[in-house]
Formats: C-alpha cells, structure tokens, sequence
C-alpha cells in the first residue's frame, strides 16, 4: 500500500512537472481557466471561505477571502509594525516557500491578514510587501475592520489582544487551508521545523 | 461628565438625600437604554489576571446590556426570521455538532428547550448574529465582568460576603440536566438578572483570554493560570469563580456548543 501511494505520488509529481513545463506558471496562479467552474461549487460546511468580512489587499482592491479559492493558502495573522514575532514569521514562510520543489512553486498562495485595522492601511501593507519582497503571484496581504479581524481570527483558533501601545500580542498560528478554503493543517508556534508544514503543502499540491 | 451627573449630587445634598454616590449614575440616565436593557454606568474593570505591561485597571465607558440573558423563545424568532441559523441548516464553520443539540427541532425547541429558558448549545458565531440582528452586540470581558461585579445593593459586589457567598455557591454545583427559566433571582445593583447562577455567557472578545504581553509566551500563561502557584499572579487569590470564568473562557472555541453556555446582547449607548 505505502508502495503504491509513492508510486502514485511520483507519478502525480511527474504529471505536474510535465504540465509546468508546458505551460507558463502563470497561468495556473491566476486560475482564470478555473475559477467559473469552482464558483459554481458551493462552499465546503467548514470553508473559511464562508466568512463575509470584505478585505482590501496591498493594491487598494477590496476582496473577500473566497477570492483565495482554487489553490492551496498557507494563512497567518500579523501587523506591519510589529518588531517582535511578525518579521520572524514571514521570513520563515519565505524560506518554506522557497524550499518547496520548483514544480509547487506558484501553487500555493501566501496570505497575511493584519490585526491592525488602524495602522495597517493598503499602502502600509504595499511598504511591507517591497521592504520583505513578497512577490505578487504568491503573496496576499490583507487588512480590514476590526470585526473581520476577530472573526477570522476565531476561526483560525488565533488569540490576540491590543495592548495599550496599540501592539498585538498574539498567538503565531500558521494554518494550511486546501484549495476550497478548508484547514487541513495549523502548525502552533514558530517551530523551527517546518518540514511538516511543507510535506503537506506538497501533498496538496500534487492533487 | 454630564451637567446631570455634576450636579446631581448637591441636589441630593441639599434634599438631604446625600446616600450612594453611584445611585446618582442610575438616576440619571442621559442616553435611554433600549428596552430590556438596563444602562450600566461608567465605571473600571481591574482585569483578574495581568500580564506584565497590562493595566492595572481598565475602563468601562457606559453601556447597555439586556437585563436577562437571551431565551429560547427569543431565539426561536431569530431562526425563523434567519434560516441559515437553524439546526439543520447551520453551517458547521460556525457552530460545531452540539448546535442547538437540546432542541427538538429547527422550529420547534421542544420540551428539553423551555421558551422562557436562556438558550444553551449556541456558539459564538450565533450569538453574534444574534446581537447583530438586534442592532446589538456582545458585551466584552471588562463589559461583563464589571456589570457581574455588582451584588443586589452595590455596584462592588466584592465587599458584600452574602453576595459573594451566593455566587460562590452556584460556581461549585453542576449544572442541573434542565435549566431553568430566566429572571427569577434577585437582580443586582443595575437591575440586571441572572449573570451568576444560570448559565454561562459568551463575550465578545473570549479569544484574547490567554495572550500574553510577550507573544513568544502564549503557552505560559495556561500553565500560570492552572497551576496551584500561578493563581499568585492573580489579582484576588480568593476570586475563584473570576479564576474559574477565565479557565472556561479560554478553552473555548468559536463554534463551540455547550450545554451550560449562552449569552446576552450589549449596546453602547
């Protein structure tokens, strides 16, 4: 059985690696070609998906979550001015992202939702994208009101308080969601060992 | 500070009526609550368990909170008028399996569920529908524990032993099978019934519980908070159905649904 899923998996990675080759990455982080037909699904009971809250991205566009929907999301909460755990947990996000084979690169998204709904507006979220270089096919960073904010982090299992300096102090959870929104992994803490994190990610990828 | 609250008290004086000094915040309401809510006064919440760096006090700024805890009756309208909240049709991202688990149906709560008894099995998520269908919303932690601080005749419920001994006493019995109908126990100082001896309560902000000021220390303060030693942190050693709240609180999640937990709506004013 073991056998047979390698095997399986092997051949998936071969299949993916052959359609990366033969067409450019773009397109399938995009995913213009499917996102009709996966609007068309309703949203999985669990989908985080389900949440209204509108967001607005670094570009000043207002989004809802449901726009991540069609490739795998490894999700965190964060705020740009944080000095403490924030900056740690996006350059180990970096390296998990870099670490990943080519052939997963560009299919899976990164998302940052702030805390800070005072602070963090879209052109602070845009200095926070150039200063740690997040690139704009993988990397989603998001703010909104501070009501979206608890229920997204609620959803998440994500604690947090705002301090009297107006700083979060929060839990540093990394949640792995499938391509329908769904939490298939939460890696608690800044392990230093990602390699669960990333063994799943690739495991999402190559379906 | 209201003209009203300023002068209310040598209006007093001079009638010789010169009593609590808090009484003069109820009588003199500025904002109207809505009705069955009852306007809690200005006042300060001393957080029960501090972090370093976390005031000492926090304050309150005045509010209305429902004078009893929200009823299976009440909630019955709220899914009839709002179908994605009931039973069968709920999404299970926002209530867990328990949801509305004592109910005999989606529009018929049955006799496990008695119309004038507060609704139990809902989750976070549902009683912040709720709020919001009402125009409301979830009091916070400092909100609640403030409005909970108040005995039948003070708004300092600490310095009176009768009160405290009463309180006590429901936070050590189990929660019987049935529970019963709202508004029967003496009200506090607000007018307000219920928030000891009934059920529990949701509050808006039960997921900021357990942080820390150091967020690399998010685990710390579950083991200060359950160990025998680490109750020295905490603000009154003696307080234990605050200790108890606060372990409650933070070993929920939003969707969860228990038997022994529902809510009541806050607005501000």
């Amino acid at each position: 059985m073991k056998t047979k899923c390698i095997l399986a998996s092997a051949t998936l990675l071969l299949v993916a690696a052959a359609l990366a080759t033969e067409e450019p990455a773009t397109n399938c982080v995009h995913r213009s070609c499917c996102a009709p037909i996966e609007a068309a699904k309703p949203l999985a009971d669990k989908s985080l998906y389900q949440l209204d809250t509108i967001w607005t991205n670094d570009a000043g566009k207002t989004v809802k979550l449901d726009s991540l929907r069609g490739r795998p999301q490894v999700i965190a909460m964060f705020f740009a001015s944080c000095q403490y755990t924030c900056p740690l947990l996006v350059s180990r996000l970096k390296q998990l992202e870099a670490g990943l084979p080519a052939t997963f690169h560009g299919k899976v998204g990164f998302t940052l939702v702030s805390f800070d709904s005072q602070r963090d507006t879209p052109a602070a979220l845009q200095i926070y994208r150039t200063q740690h270089a997040l690139s704009t096919n993988s990397w989603t960073l998001l703010e909104g009101d501070a009501d979206g904010v608890l229920d997204l982090a609620a959803v998440l299992g994500v604690k947090f308080k705002q301090d009297t300096q107006g700083n979060f102090t929060h839990s540093n959870l990394i949640t792995l969601l499938n391509s329908e929104g769904e939490i298939v992994y939460q890696q608690v803490d800044l392990n230093p060992d990602d390699s669960n994190l990333a063994r799943r990610i690739e495991q999402l990828t190559a379906h | 500070m209201t003209p009203c609250i300023r002068t209310m008290p040598k209006i007093l004086q001079i009638l010789g009526l010169a009593t609590i000094s808090a009484w003069t915040f109820a009588v003199c309401a500025v904002a109207l609550p809505a009705p069955g809510m009852v306007r809690i006064a200005d006042g300060t919440y001393r957080p029960f368990f501090r972090a370093a760096g976390d005031p000492k006090e926090v304050p309150v700024k005045a509010f209305a909170l429902d004078i009893l805890p929200v009823t299976n009756g009440e909630f019955l309208e709220f899914v009839r008028t709002h179908p994605q909240w009931q039973k069968s049709r709920v999404k299970h991202l926002f209530a867990d399996e328990s949801y509305l688990k004592n109910w005999a149906g989606d529009l018929d709560p049955g006799t496990n569920a008695p119309l004038k008894a507060p609704v139990t099995f809902v989750s976070w998520f549902a009683a912040k529908a709720y709020a919001k269908s009402h125009g409301k919303r979830l009091p916070t932690v400092a909100e609640w524990e403030y409005a909970a601080l108040a005995g039948p005749t003070r708004p300092d419920g600490e310095n009176d032993p009768e009160f405290k001994r009463r309180v006590y006493q429901w936070y050590v019995t189990p929660s019987p099978a049935k529970i019963g109908p709202v508004g029967l126990d003496q009200p506090n100082f607000w007018g307000v019934h219920d928030l000891h001896g009934l059920v529990w309560e949701w509050v808006a902000d039960f997921n900021t519980a357990l942080v820390t000021g150091d967020a690399r220390g998010d685990n710390g303060l579950d083991r200060q908070l359950f160990c025998g030693a680490g109750s020295q942190g905490a603000r009154d050693v003696e307080n234990f159905p605050a200790f108890m709240r606060y372990g409650f609180r933070s070993s929920l999640k939003a969707d969860y649904c228990v038997h022994n937990l529902g809510f009541r709506c806050a607005k501000d004013l």
